[in-house]
C-alpha cells in the first residue's frame, strides 16, 4: 500500500476530529446551559462551585484562546465535564455505563442483517425483472421506508401485549434474582429478542437494496460471461464468480455506514426502553443535560470517523483501483 | 440557406417549440415507468389531503373539542378509533398529512438550495473555494447528521424560544426545519458538483466566457440548466428523507403537541403506552401513512432519476 494513500486518508481522519471538536467547544459556548449561564441562576450551585467551573473552563479569560485551549485539552484527557442530571457523575461514566447494551443489541442486528440482507440482495440483482426480485426489492424498499419505531411498535403490539410471548421493555427483569447463568441468559434473549428483530429487519432493506445494485453491476462483466461460454450452472457462476466481486463494494458501504446505526438505532431503544445509548440521548434532550448530549455526539462523531477511516484503508488494501 | 439574422420572436418560437419536445419525450418515458405512475398518484392523493384536511374531517381536533371518550376501538363514529384524550384519529391523521407535508417540504427546499448552490459554485469556481467547501461538505457526509440534528435541535429552540413564529408556522417545527436543511444538504452538494464538473468543460460555457459572460451569469444560465435534471431527481429523494427524518425527530420528543406531524402523533402514542396496551388503532394510522408516503417519493425519485439522468441509459 503506498504511503500517500495512507496519508491523505490519516490527514482527512484527523481534520474531521478537529472539526467534531471545534463544533463541540462552538455549541457548548452557545448554549443556554454554558457553565457561565446556567449556575447563578441555580439555586444548588454554591459561589464555590460557580469559581470552580470559572478557573476550571478559564471563562474569566478570552474566547480564544485561552478558554479553547482548555476546552481542547480536557477533552483530549476524557474529561468531557460532569452530568446535569445524575448530579455529579462525570460524562465519561454516564456514557459508560450504556455502552454495553447498545453494542450487544447493534452487533448482533449488524451481523444477521449482514447475512440476511446480503443474501436477499445477491437473489434478487441475480433474477433481476423477475418474479424473486418484485418481491424481494418490494419488500427490501418497504422496510428501507419504515423508521425503527415504525418497526418496533407493531412487534409490541402482536407479540408482546397481543400473544404476551416477550417482555415489552427493559433489558432485564426488574428485582429478578438468578439461579444460574442460564437463567441470566434466558432473560436477557427474552427482552433482546424484538429489539433485535426491529434493528436487523431495519437494517436489512437497506443492505439488500444495496448488494443487488452491486450484483447488477457485476452482472454484465466480462468474466461473468467467460464463465457462461464455459458452461457453468447458473448458480456456481453466482457463488464463486458474482458474489465474491460484488462483495467488497456492499461490505465496504457497510463499515462505513456502522457508525450512523448507532445513532439510527436510538428510536429503537426508546420504544422498548434499552438502556443504551439511545435511551441516555433521548433522557438527555428531555432533560437538557447538554454536557451528556455534547459527549454522545463527540463519541458517536469520533466512532464514526475511525470506522470511516478503518474502512477506507481496508478497502484501500483489497482493491488498488481506489488508490488514486 | 438565408444568411438573415433570425428574429428574436422566431428564437423564442423555436426554444418553446423545443421545450415541448423535450416534455414531450420525457412524460412518454416516465410513462413507460409504471412504479413512478403508482408512486406519482399516491403522492397526488396525499397532496389533495395536505392541501384540504377541513374538507374531509373538519378542523383539527384539540383536547376541548375532542369527540369521543379516551381509547376507543374503531367504530361507526370514529373509523380509526380515539387517541387518549379522545381525539378522532382519521382527524389526526389527515391533518398530519398537511404538517409532515408542510416541513418536509420546507426542509427539502433548504437542503436543495443549500445543496445546489455550494455544489454549483464548489465546481464552477474550483481552486482554493472547491477545496474548501469540499472538505466541508466531506465534514457533514461523515458526521451522524441525525445525532448532529438532536444536538442543535435544542439549542436553537432555546435560544429562539418556543413562541416565536415565522408566517404563522411555529419556531418549533421551524427548527425541525432548519435543522433537517442543515445537516442533510452535503450528499446533494456532492452531486451537483460531479455534473458541474463535467458541464463546465463543454464547448458552450467556453463561448460564453469569451463573449464575456461573467461567473455569476455563466453559473445561473448554463450551468444551472444543464444540472437542473439532477437537481429534480434528487430533490424528490430528499422529500423522502426528510420526512423520515421529520418523523424521527418528533417521535423522540423534538416536534411540536399543537401541530401534530405523524411523527408527533407515534410520540403521543408512545407517551400514553400504547403499544403495551394493544391500542394498534392509535399507531396503525401514521405509522402507515408515514411509510407509504416516503415508499411513494422513493418510487418517483427512483423513476425520475432513470429518465433525467443521462448516466441512467447505461446503468442497464
Amino acid at each position: 500500500m503506498s504511503g500517500r494513500y495512507l496519508a491523505r486518508q490519516s490527514a482527512q481522519a484527523i481534520f474531521t476530529i478537529v472539526m467534531i471538536v471545534l463544533l463541540n467547544f462552538l455549541l457548548f459556548r452557545m448554549m443556554p446551559g454554558s457553565p457561565d449561564r446556567v449556575n447563578p441562576r441555580n439555586p444548588n450551585v454554591t459561589v464555590e462551585q460557580r469559581e470552580a467551573a470559572k478557573a476550571r473552563w478559564g471563562l474569566d479569560k478570552p474566547l480564544v484562546p485561552d478558554q479553547l485551549v482548555a476546552f481542547v485539552v480536557a477533552t483530549a484527557q476524557g474529561d468531557l465535564g460532569y452530568s446535569m442530571k445524575y448530579q455529579g457523575q462525570p460524562v465519561v461514566e454516564v456514557i459508560g455505563d450504556r455502552f454495553w447494551p447498545t453494542i450487544l443489541l447493534i452487533g448482533l442486528a449488524e451481523l444477521i442483517a449482514i447475512f440476511v440482507g446480503l443474501t436477499l440482495g445477491a437473489w434478487t440483482g441475480w433474477r433481476r425483472g423477475g418474479l424473486v426480485d418484485r418481491v424481494g426489492n418490494g419488500l427490501s424498499l418497504i422496510l428501507y421506508s419504515m423508521p425503527y419505531f415504525v418497526i418496533g411498535m407493531p412487534l409490541i403490539i402482536i407479540f408482546a401485549a397481543g400473544l404476551g410471548w416477550f417482555p415489552t421493555s427493559g433489558m432485564l427483569t426488574a428485582g429478578a434474582t438468578y439461579s444460574g447463568p442460564l437463567d441470566f441468559l434466558g432473560d436477557l434473549l427474552a427482552h433482546l429478542a424484538l429489539p433485535l428483530a426491529t434493528i436487523s429487519l431495519g437494517l436489512i432493506g437497506g443492505y439488500s437494496i444495496l448488494m443487488r445494485s452491486s450484483i447488477t453491476e457485476t452482472r454484465n462483466e466480462d468474466y461473468i460471461a467467460t464463465a457462461r461460454a464455459k458452461g457453468l450452472p447458473d448458480g456456481k457462476i453466482l457463488r464463486s464468480h458474482a458474489i465474491p466481486n460484488a462483495l467488497l463494494p456492499a461490505v465496504t458501504l457497510i463499515a462505513i455506514n456502522l457508525g450512523y446505526v448507532v445513532g439510527g438505532a436510538i428510536t429503537a431503544e426508546i420504544v422498548f426502553n434499552w438502556p443504551g445509548l439511545g435511551t441516555l440521548t433521548v433522557d438527555a434532550l428531555n432533560s437538557r443535560d447538554y454536557p451528556v448530549l455534547q459527549g454522545i455526539f463527540l463519541f458517536l462523531g469520533v466512532s464514526v470517523v475511525l470506522a470511516n477511516f478503518v474502512a477506507d484503508i481496508v478497502y484501500g488494501y483489497l482493491d488498488p483501483r481506489v488508490r488514486r | 440557406m438565408s444568411a438573415a439574422p433570425i428574429a428574436p420572436a422566431d428564437l423564442r418560437g423555436a426554444r418553446w417549440r423545443l421545450r415541448l419536445r423535450n416534455a414531450r419525450g420525457f412524460a412518454r418515458r416516465y410513462a413507460s415507468r409504471r412504479d413512478g405512475l403508482v408512486g406519482a398518484a399516491i403522492l397526488l392523493a396525499f397532496a389533495v389531503l395536505a392541501i384540504a384536511p377541513d374538507l374531509f374531517v373538519g378542523p383539527l381536533q384539540t383536547v376541548t373539542t375532542a369527540t369521543g371518550g379516551p381509547l376507543e376501538p374503531p367504530s361507526a363514529a370514529h373509523l380509526l378509533g380515539t387517541d387518549e384524550s379522545g381525539r378522532d384519529m382519521l382527524n389526526l391523521t389527515l391533518h398530519g398529512a398537511r404538517i409532515s407535508m408542510v416541513i418536509g417540504l420546507l426542509a427539502t427546499l433548504i437542503t436543495i438550495v443549500l445543496g445546489a448552490v455550494i455544489g454549483i459554485v464548489s465546481g464552477y469556481v474550483g481552486g482554493r473555494w472547491d477545496q474548501v467547501l469540499m472538505r466541508v461538505t466531506d465534514f457533514f457526509l461523515v458526521l451522524p447528521t441525525f445525532v448532529l440534528a438532536i444536538v442543535l435541535a435544542p439549542i436553537i429552540l432555546d435560544i429562539v424560544g418556543t413562541d416565536a413564529e415565522l408566517l404563522g408556522i411555529r419556531a418549533t417545527l421551524l427548527v425541525i426545519v432548519v435543522v433537517i436543511g442543515l445537516t442533510s444538504w452535503a450528499s446533494t452538494a456532492r452531486i451537483i458538483r460531479s455534473q458541474t464538473l463535467s458541464v463546465k468543460e463543454r464547448m458552450f460555457v467556453d463561448r460564453a466566457r469569451v463573449i464575456g459572460g461573467g461567473p455569476a451569469h455563466i453559473m445561473r444560465r448554463h450551468i444551472l440548466p444543464n444540472v437542473v435534471n439532477l437537481i429534480v431527481a434528487n430533490t424528490v429523494l430528499t422529500f423522502a428523507g426528510a420526512i423520515f427524518t421529520e418523523t424521527t425527530l418528533s417521535f423522540i420528543g423534538l416536534g411540536d403537541p399543537f401541530a401534530p406531524s405523524w411523527g408527533q402523533l407515534l410520540n403521543a402514542a408512545q407517551e400514553a403506552g400504547a403499544p403495551g396496551l394493544g391500542a394498534w388503532w392509535y399507531i396503525a394510522p401514521p405509522a402507515f401513512c408515514v411509510v407509504v408516503v416516503i415508499v411513494a417519493f422513493t418510487l418517483v425519485g427512483n423513476a425520475l432519476d432513470d429518465v433525467l439522468n443521462p448516466k441512467a441509459g447505461l446503468r442497464r
